[in-house]
């Protein structure tokens, strides 16, 4: 069977049945669950303090209001750099390169700032479509302008996940095949090619957990303009 | 972003007092009176009659 590039982006199914549910339910199992016990183990141990530390980092800049969305977006957290860094293993599977996820994701979670801050602020949701000081002549160009912004705001954060996720991986395939290739022809050459590949799965890495991280902390500044 | 302005270092008389980009009031004021403006223009185009060829007769 011959693959093109972008098989590995192909939402999976085994004898027509959608392997996509599997995929968003099967990491979950992967966390460590508290045990009977009055102190945990060490990995429950260091999965609160990751999920503690995380959430002061998001939520200690943000009003009283916006403290009930902490188990949502921490579990968005999660969920998000669980996928991005299990994609990484060889013939997984990443779902956030599917940018129908992403929207999904971002989408209702923007819109649901927005709804809020028209709701409990509408005043002040409405004049920070005007930035202060403005010079009259520019009011109504600058009103239009950041209404579009406001409305780019979900399709930039789907896709800036989606675009990160799907190129790194597909740098990774190329230079991986480049590597393979090269080795019988020229070996030096596939031995700098293969030190590349490292390097650029090393910073895979930190982009699996950066953009997850950025995902949720645009969300979260979203939610602060509007709390 | 800026901190919310009370506005009362701000004396605006006449429209400025209802419509100027300083204080939050007259921010919000600003982005309905512009809304409100782009709605007019779209309804009127959209509203406005076609104006029909003259049949001519045969």
């Amino acid at each position: 069977m011959i693959l093109s590039l972008f098989d590995q982006f192909m939402s999976p199914t085994l004898l027509g049945v959608p392997l996509i549910g599997l995929a968003l339910t099967l990491p979950w199992v992967l966390f460590f669950q508290p045990g009977a016990r009055w102190l945990n183990n060490r990995l429950m141990t260091l999965q609160a303090m990751f999920m503690n530390w995380f959430v002061k980092q998001i939520f200690q800049p943000m009003s009283l209001g916006g403290h009930k969305w902490a188990a949502l977006l921490m579990s968005l957290m999660l969920f998000l750099i669980t996928l991005n860094m299990l994609g990484l293993l060889p013939y997984t599977f990443t779902p956030t390169t599917q940018l129908s996820l992403n929207m999904a994701f971002a989408v209702p979670l923007w819109l649901a700032t927005v709804i809020i801050g028209m709701r409990n602020q509408p005043t002040h949701a409405l004049g920070h479509l005007l930035p202060e000081g403005t010079p009259t002549a520019l009011i109504p160009v600058l009103i239009v302008i950041e209404t579009i912004s406001l409305f780019i705001r979900p399709l930039a954060l789907g896709v800036r996940l989606t675009a990160n996720l799907t190129a790194g991986h597909l740098l990774i395939q190329l230079i991986a095949t480049a590597a393979f290739v090269l080795f019988p022809m020229m070996p030096s050459i596939a031995i700098l090619t293969s030190i590349l590949l490292f390097l650029l799965t090393l910073l895979e890495i930190a982009v699996a957990m950066i953009q997850a991280y950025v995902f949720v902390l645009l969300l979260s500044l979203y939610l602060q303009e509007n709390v | 972003m800026g901190g919310h302005d009370a506005g009362s270092q701000h004396q605006f008389t006449g429209i400025a007092k209802y419509f100027n980009s300083y204080t939050i009031i007259g921010r919000r004021n600003c982005v309905l009176a512009t809304y409100a403006s782009i709605a007019a223009i779209v309804l009127f185009f959209k509203l406005k009659p076609k104006k029909q060829a003259a049949v001519t007769e045969k």
